[in-house]
Order: C-alpha cells, then sequence, then structure tokens
C-alpha cells in the first residue's frame, strides 16, 4: 500500500512516501510557523524524488490534531485537497496516537503504559493515556501542569509528545527517546490498516473557539 | 481555458468555475452569518472552522453542477489575501494541493482585485475605470488602469463604511449584520432629523474617515436613552444620509482626480445599498461619469470574481509559487502609503 502521510500539528513540517513499512522518500523540517509556504514545495520534492504522480497513491494520512490550530488546518486542507483532486481515500489519525505509536517497545515500563502530553500553548497541555498495544487507554484530556499527576495517577510512565519534558517531572516519568513531533512514518503505518471514514476525517480541535472580536 | 476559484477570507465560504470568456458555469456561496450572529460580529476561529468544514464539499458541487472533472481545470484561483488568515489558509492550501495533483498553475488572487475587476467582467466595462471599493473590511477609491495595475486614489483612515453601518445598527439595537437592517429602518425614517456630520466633506484629497460620525450618531443615541420605533428609523435614515453624502463628495474630489476614468463602478457589500446607488448615480449624472454596480451577487464576498481575477491574470501567463504564504495585510497599490488607524482596511 502505497501512502503520502504528512504533518503540521506541531511545529515542525514532515511528510513521507511510504510503501508498506518502508519509507521511500521523506522530508521535515522543524518550524513554529510557516507550514502553509512549506508543505506543499515539500510534497511536491518528496513525490517529484519518487518519481510518484498522485494518481498512484492508495490513500494520504494526515494528522487531524490536536495541536496548533492553524496546524491542523494545514494539512487537513491540503489532504483533502489532495485526495479530492486525485479521487484518494483520505486517513485522519490523531497527533496523540501517531507519538504513542512512535515509542520503541525497549521503552515501555512495567506499568501503566505511555502517556502523550502535546503542548496547547494557552498553558495547558492535551493528554492521553495509551495501552502498551498503543490503542488509547482513555479519552484526550487538557489539563493544566499541576492537575496532571492527580489525573495520570500511579506510575510508572513513559511520556511522549512535545509536553513531555514540562509534564515528566511532575509524574515522575521517563521522557521517550521517540521524536517530540508526529512521526510520519508512524502515521503512514497507522494509516495503512484503517478504514477510510465516508466524509474523511474531521480536525481535533479539542479547545472550543476563543471568542475575541475581530477589531 | 477553465479557472476554478475560491473564496475564505471572511465569513463567506464559496467556489465557483469560470470558463475562457468569463461565462461563470457554476457558483455556490455559503454564508457563516448565523454562526457569527450570537457574538455580534466576525469571530475569527470559528470563521476558519467553518471554512475548513465546508470548502471541499462546495468545490464538489460546482465540479458536479458544472460537469466537469479536476482534470479538466486549466488553472486554480484562490484569495490569498488580505483577510482573516486562519480562513485564507484553508483556501490557498486546498487550491495548492488541487494544483500540485494536475500540474496547474496556482493562482494567488488578491482579493480587492476581484472585487476591482468584477464589473469589467460582469457589466463589460473598459478600462479604465474608477472604482469605489465599499465593503464591511474596505473603503477605497481606486484608479483601475488594467489587469494588476490599480492606484489608490483615496482610502479610509480608520473605519471602513460597512463597519460604520454594522457598529451604528448596534447602537440602536438592530442586531447582525446591521448594515441590511440599518437600511431597511432608514425606509421609514427621517433622514433630516439629526444633522450628523459629514466627515472630510470638501477637504482636499479621497480619504475617507467615519469615526466622527459614528461617535456623533452615540453621543446622539445616549442623550436620547430608550428609542421608539420612530427615533431609531430617523437615526438610520440621519446616519445613511450623512454617509451616502460623505462618500458621494469624495467620489467627486477622485472623478476630477481621475477624469479619464469616464464610469465609476461601486463593488463591495457596501454597494448592494440602495440610499448609496441612488446618490452615486446622481454624483456620475452631474460628473458626466457613468455609474455601474454590479448585480449584488457579485458586490458581496463570492467566489466569482476571485475565478475572474485567476482567469485575467491565467491569460496573462501569471501564476504563483507553491510557497506563496498567504498575506493577511495586502495592499492593492503597493505604492500607496499605509493610512494610519485603518489597519487592513487600507
Amino acid at each position: 500500500m502505497l501512502i503520502l502521510a504528512f504533518d503540521t500539528t506541531a511545529a515542525a513540517c514532515s511528510v513521507a512516501l511510504w510503501r508498506d513499512g518502508i519509507v521511500l522518500q521523506s522530508a521535515s523540517a522543524v518550524m513554529e510557523q510557516g507550514q502553509a509556504e512549506a508543505l506543499m514545495p515539500m510534497i511536491e520534492t518528496v513525490m517529484a524524488t519518487a518519481n510518484t504522480p498522485y494518481t498512484a497513491l492508495d490513500r494520504i494520512a494526515v494528522t487531524i490534531g490536536p495541536g496548533s490550530f492553524t496546524g491542523v488546518r494545514v494539512g487537513l486542507s491540503a489532504a483533502r485537497g489532495i485526495a479530492m483532486a486525485a479521487d484518494k481515500p483520505v486517513i485522519g489519525v490523531t497527533s496523540l496516537e501517531v507519538l504513542a505509536y512512535a515509542v520503541p517497545d525497549s521503552e515501555l515500563p512495567n506499568g501503566p503504559g505511555i502517556l502523550v502530553a502535546v503542548d496547547a500553548r494557552r498553558g495547558d497541555f492535551f493528554l492521553q493515556k495509551f495501552k502498551a498495544d498503543r490503542t488509547p487507554a482513555g479519552e484526550i484530556t487538557s489539563l493544566l501542569p499541576e492537575a496532571v499527576a492527580a489525573w495520570a495517577g500511579a506510575g510508572p510512565w513513559i511520556i511522549a509528545g512535545d509536553g513531555a519534558v514540562t509534564i515528566a517531572p511532575v509524574i515522575h516519568a521517563r521522557v521517550s527517546t521517540a521524536s517530540p513531533r508526529p512521526d510520519t512514518t508512524a502515521l503512514a503505518a497507522l494509516a495503512a490498516v484503517r478504514v477510510p471514514q465516508i466524509g474523511g476525517p474531521l480536525p481535533l480541535y479539542i479547545h472550543a473557539p476563543s471568542v475575541t472580536m475581530p477589531s | 481555458m477553465l479557472v476554478l476559484g475560491i473564496e475564505t477570507s471572511c465569513d463567506e465560504t464559496a467556489a465557483a468555475l469560470v470558463e475562457g470568456d468569463g461565462k461563470v458555469l457554476a457558483e455556490v456561496v455559503l454564508s457563516q452569518v448565523a454562526e457569527h450572529r450570537p457574538f455580534g460580529g466576525i469571530v475569527p476561529e470559528i470563521a476558519a472552522r467553518s471554512h475548513m468544514a465546508h470548502l471541499d464539499s462546495l468545490i464538489a458541487q460546482v465540479m458536479g453542477d458544472a460537469g466537469v472533472a479536476f482534470k479538466d481545470l486549466t488553472a486554480v484561483a484562490a484569495t490569498a489575501g488580505p483577510g482573516l488568515i486562519g480562513g485564507v489558509i484553508v483556501g490557498v492550501m486546498t487550491a495548492k494541493a488541487i494544483a500540485v495533483v494536475h500540474k496547474i498553475p496556482f493562482i494567488a488572487v488578491n482579493h480587492l482585485e476581484g472585487h476591482a475587476l468584477t464589473a469589467h467582467f460582469s457589466n463589460g466595462v473598459a478600462f479604465p475605470y474608477l472604482l469605489l471599493l465599499v465593503s464591511g473590511g474596505h473603503c477605497q477609491l481606486l484608479a483601475v488602469e488594467g489587469v494588476g495595475r490599480y492606484r489608490r486614489l483615496g482610502t479610509t483612515i480608520d473605519d471602513a463604511a460597512g463597519e460604520a453601518f454594522d457598529k451604528v445598527a448596534k447602537m440602536i439595537g438592530l442586531g447582525y449584520p446591521g448594515g441590511p437592517a440599518l437600511a431597511r429602518a432608514a425606509e421609514k425614517g427621517d433622514p433630516k432629523r439629526f444633522p450628523f456630520p459629514r466627515p472630510m466633506k470638501g477637504k482636499p484629497g479621497c480619504d475617507f474617515s467615519f469615526s466622527g460620525l459614528k461617535t456623533a450618531v452615540r453621543m446622539t443615541v445616549e442623550d436620547m436613552g430608550a428609542l421608539s420605533d420612530i427615533d431609531v428609523a430617523d437615526v438610520a435614515a440621519s446616519f445613511q444620509a450623512a454617509i451616502v453624502d460623505a462618500i458621494c463628495d469624495r467620489v467627486r474630489r477622485a472623478v476630477e482626480i481621475f477624469p479619464e476614468g469616464r464610469t465609476l463602478v461601486a463593488s463591495g457589500g457596501v454597494a448592494a445599498n440602495t440610499a448609496l446607488r441612488e446618490g452615486l448615480t446622481n454624483t456620475c449624472t452631474k460628473a458626466g461619469f457613468a455609474f455601474v454596480a454590479p448585480p449584488v451577487a457579485l458586490c458581496t464576498d463570492n467566489a466569482v470574481m476571485i475565478a475572474w481575477a485567476g482567469l485575467a491574470r491565467a491569460q496573462k501567463g501569471i501564476s504563483d509559487p507553491l510557497d506563496f504564504k498567504p498575506r493577511p495585510r495586502w495592499p492593492l497599490d503597493p505604492t500607496a502609503a499605509p493610512a494610519r488607524g485603518a489597519g487592513v482596511k487600507a
């Protein structure tokens, strides 16, 4: 199965062209913003280097959030646009699932499992617990750091995500060596085994819009 | 030629398809007014989410209505600014995505160029012409000398005209969006009851200002306390008369500065206002100018004008790179000095 996977939900822009567990081409750049400019040339370079037309793809994979609201929309609108124009299915995967999937087996603790923390950039963090098999052990929540210990309960935990370094001391967790931002190889692997949904994936914001009037 | 146009810069999500001769094959506009009404104004994050939720299905709809496939497109054009950046990004990314799949040009359209060129396509107005762009986000007078050739003659130095309509409507309890409601209320009112100021009237140049007028209305309304229906109608009519008078005075100046324009075109949402159309018609008649206002559906935000602007640029061989950065602020005339206090409206 040939999958074009990309992520712009965190402070990076990442693209991979993946076939049955093998990355054919990939590119990634760390950036706080600018994904709306960087993503499409990066996709074009990956596809052109692999000499692959979009019509050859079996599916598009994209992270749907949670993360930066703008980043979520950059990736998802690109994914839905490519999918629509090439008449291919698009699979959405949460950024937290991708981060949990990328944690190496060797790091799994003898305890409840994996905890993923993504900086929500409002002082709080998007959090979710995962079992050792990488399936969610609960819903996604958003909490301030001081509330995380009570929510997490007894460890030990391995923690991943761009909020891991901040949250780890609060719950005495070890920080995973996996990328703190969603890895497109993990994204493609997860998307390969999902069933496409009618109507395509929707963005996952978690937070309601902040209502501020335009000036 | 076949151009897909996409518009997501404010509170309307829209898609349209036009052919090489400008013929509109299909179009759709989805208004978000109901989503913003509870907040009394446009909430940027709500707008961005709504564009994300609806844009691709609207594009699929116009493609289906016109009976064409993505591979048939010559170019894809999207509003790339100015506007609320969260929404603009959704339209731009979708357009870039369609462009890469079918290896067709991506065209980043200035939303204001869409408004500026509308009458050229809808009413066949020849270049050059004088453009009055009046909307909730802008108030400008421009010399339109050709595709990509715009000279700003004047701009608001504070509020946009539509913004003044909306704010006054709010003061007199007419809800959101207030412009059309204010115009309806004004129909039954006395435009001479309150002698509101005509800002900038008689001053040199073509700049606009509406904040003094807005303040005068606020003070009048506050002095009156509870407003009867007649009071509301009279304030609305008096305000509308003042703003129309002020705009027409600026147009008279622009006609003197740019006599070769020969035709005045009014575009933008406020150009749908009947009293303004009457005022501009009279002003143009006296000045020996023709007056053209495109159909109302093409004055308010739409994707047909974006597809037309894209078509005009495609025909000149102009396209944009895939790393084009969406622009919250994007003056149509890059040489014009920014107007203090007007922000993106200049």
